[in-house]
């Protein structure tokens, strides 16, 4: 009952490999532009080998843009800075508040509780656009347009219903007998959510943060509206290679690299924390 | 009388590669007569499941063969076994009523609605089920599905009839008396059954003869009564009766014309030579390290004991529990009348040497029940 | 050290009433039972006590001192969990000392009160465990001994055993009685199991539907339950309940058991003429010979061993079934007809309207009269 015949086996390899094909070819292209010259991408037909050249890299770290024009100077590092600090700091401020926040609504059911929550929830909803338009003026009456801290307002929108959700889920999971049998032995309920919830939950929790870093990292839109060049994470950055003498395939393919790796090598390492964190119903066993 | 109804011959099962995988079963063989009620009796994953799924056709047999009524089976798919079965999730048709549930293998095998109707109404009956015939299955209470899927099987004619843990679910006050009416039943229709359990008190209850599993391995094949009175192993011995037997090392000395079953605490069990047959005697004192079981129903209090300490005394309305402090270790006693002591009152208990069972110390085998050798 | 008290107390969810105007009181070192089926309120009834649920009504009381408005962890109880609730992130050694730490026990202390009760429960080589590591049995011993650890005036045990097999289940029932008398706390015990009910409890409330329906010590609610439904509860095999209307003749008060008169003594005047049941226990009833007096002709439809009895299924010849049980060993009648007589003392008469139990608290006399 268990054995396959070899046709199914075959079929079941094809099928595989294109499921493969389809989800890699993308990022293998884009790795094989990024050691390219424009030249060489824009060769019809396109060529697998070639020579390849660290210009793009170089370019992009030493600032300098040498195009058919003349050169440029760009602001990749300068970019790549923001991101990295925009996204930990939405992040670490998004697990400050969400994380107590999604405790209550895990633990307490007041008067309201499901409603405050989803509507938190529906934020993701909304279509951005739909608020930056008000919000942009807002903050520059208050003088938060193009400051971190406006952006990092702005950025909890996308992290925050993420974080308060799935925690919520994660301290749900826990059975309230667990932390019933803490409190019953002698401590706060300050000291049962510290060395008990929040242990519990701590999967759940680095797999909500990581999820929501790589939001926050690959927001575009908010940052395109709401900051100027010095303040620009490298997704509204990119758009620099976009210059008036041609695309800078190679340079947006090394850009691209670039600012994938991060969050490429933050998802792999966390889906540890994320399967870890689904089989936390081995607690209640 | 004696035709065989089931037999299993060396039959192995592995999960994943032969030899290499999970030995599940190993080496099985028994033969069940009909009209037969037959329990596999065991912990889980000591088997008892693999090999019920094997007859019923679910799992392929690794080695080995099994005949139902003659026929070697065991290649055949399920459906043309000839075998009826209740399951554990009692996996009922969710689309359809209690009764149609009850009357599906009949109408399939195209018997006149009058018959049907009669078989249904007289297992319903049996089985308190009347009330809910016209229900679904998601609306009726775990112990009533699983009376609804029991009876899904015994319903039908069959070569056997083979139940995976059929009462587990039902709610204890119905027990007693359902497991009487069933067994009459299958009595009475000169059904076979086999029941998978690991509920020993459902396997006393119902089975003529009870196959004892362990880790893969058949431990015994025997009736209740032999079971407890002639367990093979000290695995049987403790594992089979309730309250569990009780069991001591104890190193075996003659002296004078007694034998001496030396215990810890400097405490002794004394016998006259003459207590025991000669080969027994002479395999005990062959062996000098022993283990001794006796169980809790046969520990009698008798002035002249070896002295105990009560440290717990448990009247369940009709018997009295009593554990004592005995030899390092714990002793019980099962008395059918109320018996009043006082925690920590101090007790001599005897035990008769009809009722000492005594297993190799190294092997776990029986050496000796009461006066005969194993 | 501290008795407890419950005041009329009232806990509703939405608009189900789980706790209805309940009172109760558990003597200083008493062993108290709640015993009832699953929904009965008795897990409410202890999380209340232990403070991490509030009534919507009524007070609580531990050592006189009113503790209703007290946070859990002022309370000083020690409960132990059905599901076990031992911490998934801790050892065996820290989950023990958790109520120590809360104490602020110095090292050696904690050390030293930890090991002890873990010796006292055997699991004193698996302190160094997680949870995950253990057996099941052990993860029982383990929450029973963060329970007992603080040595607690009370003690709630939320049906301890019931996810433990049955080997082990055994074992701890015998072990439990000297354990807590050596702690000389005051205990409530919740179990949904008879025999646990009677072997540790000094005394049991039976509850349902968020009501004790009787209190009373093992004796009373095995020989003289309130009511059917509380017959029907205790005893294994369940107590034969059998429709009768009672009559009298010059011997006095008489049922009809298959045309044989069974003469009552007792307060039964009123019940003549009224539809009543009465229950046998199993155990009270015994095969004789035929032609003795009162005896019941039968016949034997199956033998069922249970434990050390065996169980008889019998058919009278008003087709009424009717369980006998003897202990195993001795001698009864395997198949085909027989006779049975009943035995005195445990008969019981209740009211088929209401399902009382009809009588005096006193045990009920019964005295089999001569066949009609």
């Amino acid at each position: 009952m268990e054995h396959t015949s070899l046709l199914e086996r075959i079929l079941r390899g094809i099928a595989l490999t294109l499921v493969v094909i389809f989800f890699m070819f993308p990022i293998v292209w884009i790795l094989m532009m990024s050691f390219q010259t424009n030249e060489t991408i824009l060769r019809i037909p396109p060529q697998l080998v070639f020579k390849p050249t660290l210009a793009n890299y170089t370019a992009l770290i030493t600032g300098k843009l040498t195009t058919a024009a003349g050169t440029l100077d760009i602001a990749f590092m300068r970019n790549l800075w923001n991101s990295v600090f925009l996204s930990v700091t939405s992040v670490a401020v998004a697990l400050l508040l969400g994380v107590p926040a999604a405790y209550a609504f895990a633990r307490h059911k007041f008067r309201g509780s499901e409603d405050i929550a989803f509507t938190l929830l529906s934020f993701r909803f909304a279509p951005a656009l739909l608020v930056l338009l008000p919000l942009t003026l807002y903050f520059q009456k208050l003088g938060l347009a193009n400051t971190y801290i406006g952006l990092i307002w702005v950025y909890q929108l996308i992290c925050l219903p993420l974080i308060l959700w799935i925690v919520r889920g994660y301290f749900e999971d826990i059975p309230a007998d667990i932390e019933y049998a803490y409190r019953i032995a002698g401590h706060s309920w300050f000291a049962t959510f510290r060395k008990i919830a929040l242990p519990l939950a701590g999967p759940g929790i680095a797999a909500a943060g990581l999820l929501a870093f790589i939001f926050a990292w690959n927001n575009f839109i908010f940052a395109l509206v709401l900051a100027s060049a010095d303040k620009q994470p490298v997704t509204v950055g990119a758009l620099a290679f976009i210059t008036s003498s041609g695309i800078q395939y190679g340079q947006i393919s090394a850009a691209i690299v670039l600012s994938i790796t991060p969050t490429l090598a933050l998802a792999l390492y966390a889906q540890r924390y994320l399967v870890e964190g689904l089989s936390l119903g081995a607690v209640k066993g | 009388m004696s035709q065989s109804a089931l037999t299993i011959s060396g039959v192995d099962k592995f999960y994943g590669p032969i030899d290499r995988g999970v030995h599940a079963v190993q080496n099985l063989t028994m033969e069940i007569d009909k009209g037969e009620i037959v329990a596999l009796l065991g912990s889980s994953g000591c088997g008892k499941t693999s090999t019920l799924r094997m007859i019923a056709g679910f799992e392929e047999v690794s080695r080995g063969s099994i005949s139902v009524a003659g026929r070697k089976v065991h290649t055949l798919p399920p459906v043309k076994r000839n075998v009826a079965m209740a399951f554990e999730g009692y996996s009922l048709y969710p689309p359809l009523t209690v009764r149609e549930n009850m009357a599906f293998a009949l109408k399939a095998a195209r018997l006149p609605k009058s018959q049907v109707d009669a078989k249904v109404a007289s297992i319903a009956k049996l089985l308190e089920i009347e009330d809910i015939l016209e229900r679904y299955p998601s609306s009726i209470s775990g112990g009533q599905q699983q009376r609804a899927s029991l009876g899904r099987a015994l319903i039908r004619e069959a070569d056997l009839h083979l139940l995976d843990e059929p009462m587990g679910q039902l709610e204890p006050q119905l027990r007693a008396v359902l497991r009487g009416r069933i067994k009459h039943f299958i009595k009475e229709r000169g059904l076979t059954a086999i029941l998978v359990t690991h509920d020993q008190t459902e396997a006393n209850a119902l089975a003529d003869r009870i196959a004892v599993m362990e880790g893969g391995v058949l431990q015994q094949f025997d009736t209740p009564d032999m079971l407890k009175q002639r367990p093979a192993n000290l695995f049987t011995g403790t594992f089979v009766g309730e309250p569990p037997m009780n069991v001591f090392e104890a190193y075996v000395g003659t002296a004078a014309d007694k034998i001496n079953l030396r215990l810890p605490d400097g405490l002794s069990l004394d016998y006259d030579k003459d207590a025991f047959s000669g080969s027994v005697r002479d395999e005990l004192l062959k062996r000098q390290r022993v283990v001794i079981g006796v169980r809790p129903y046969a520990v009698r209090r008798s002035k002249d004991g070896v002295p105990a300490t009560v440290s717990a005394n448990q009247w369940l309305g009709d018997q009295t529990h009593i554990a004592a402090d005995f030899a390092g270790g714990s002793l019980v006693l099962v008395e059918h009348d109320r018996t009043r002591l006082e925690l920590g009152a101090p007790i001599n208990i005897s035990i008769d040497p009809k009722n000492l069972h005594v297993f190799d110390q190294a092997s776990g085998m029986a050496i000796s029940h009461g006066m005969e050798l194993a | 050290m501290a008795s407890l008290e419950l005041r009329n107390v009232v806990k509703r969810y939405k608009s189900q009433t789980v706790l209805d105007n309940l009172s109760l009181s558990v003597a200083d070192g008493e062993t108290l039972v709640l015993f009832g089926p699953s929904g009965a309120g008795k897990t409410v009834l202890l999380r209340l006590v232990a403070g991490v649920i509030d009534p919507d009504e009524g007070k609580i009381f531990i050592g006189g001192e009113d503790m209703t408005d007290l946070d859990a962890e002022f309370r000083g109880v020690g409960m132990a969990f059905q599901n076990f609730a031992l911490f998934p992130h801790m050892t065996a050694f820290d989950n023990i000392a958790t109520p120590l730490q809360a104490k602020r026990s110095s090292q050696s202390a904690m050390k030293a009160g930890v090991e002890s009760v873990a010796k006292l429960l055997k699991i004193g080589h698996v302190l160094s465990h997680k949870p995950r590591a253990l057996s099941n049995g052990q993860k029982q011993r383990t929450a029973l001994a963060r329970a007992l650890v603080g040595s607690p005036p009370v003690l709630l045990l939320d049906d301890p055993l019931r996810n433990v097999d049955a080997k082990l289940r055994f074992e701890m029932r015998l072990e439990l009685p000297r354990l807590l008398a050596d702690r000389g706390a005051t205990v409530v015990y919740v179990t949904q199991d008879y025999k646990e009910a009677m072997a540790l409890g000094d005394r049991i409330a039976v509850m349902s539907q968020g009501v004790i329906k009787q209190l009373g010590t093992p004796e009373q609610i095995y020989r003289e339950p309130a009511n059917i439904e509380i017959a029907r509860l205790f005893g294994d095999p369940t107590i034969n309940l059998l429709d009768v209307k009672p009559s009298r003749d010059a011997k006095g008060i008489y049922v009809g058991l298959s045309n044989v008169q069974v003469h009552l003594t007792g307060a039964y005047d009123a019940t003549v003429g009224r539809d009543c049941v009465i229950g046998l226990r199993p155990e009270a009833l015994r095969f004789v010979d035929e032609g003795t007096s009162a005896a019941i002709p039968v016949t034997v439809e199956a033998e069922t061993p249970l434990n050390e009895k065996i169980v008889t299924l019998v058919r009278t010849v008003r087709g009424r079934e009717i369980l006998v049980s003897r202990p195993a060993g001795t001698a009864g009648q395997t198949e085909g007809r027989a006779h049975i007589a009943v035995d005195g003392k445990s008969a019981l008469l209740f009211d088929r309207a209401n399902g009382d139990r009809i009588g005096s608290k006193n045990v009920v006399n019964l005295r089999s009269g001569e066949a009609a």
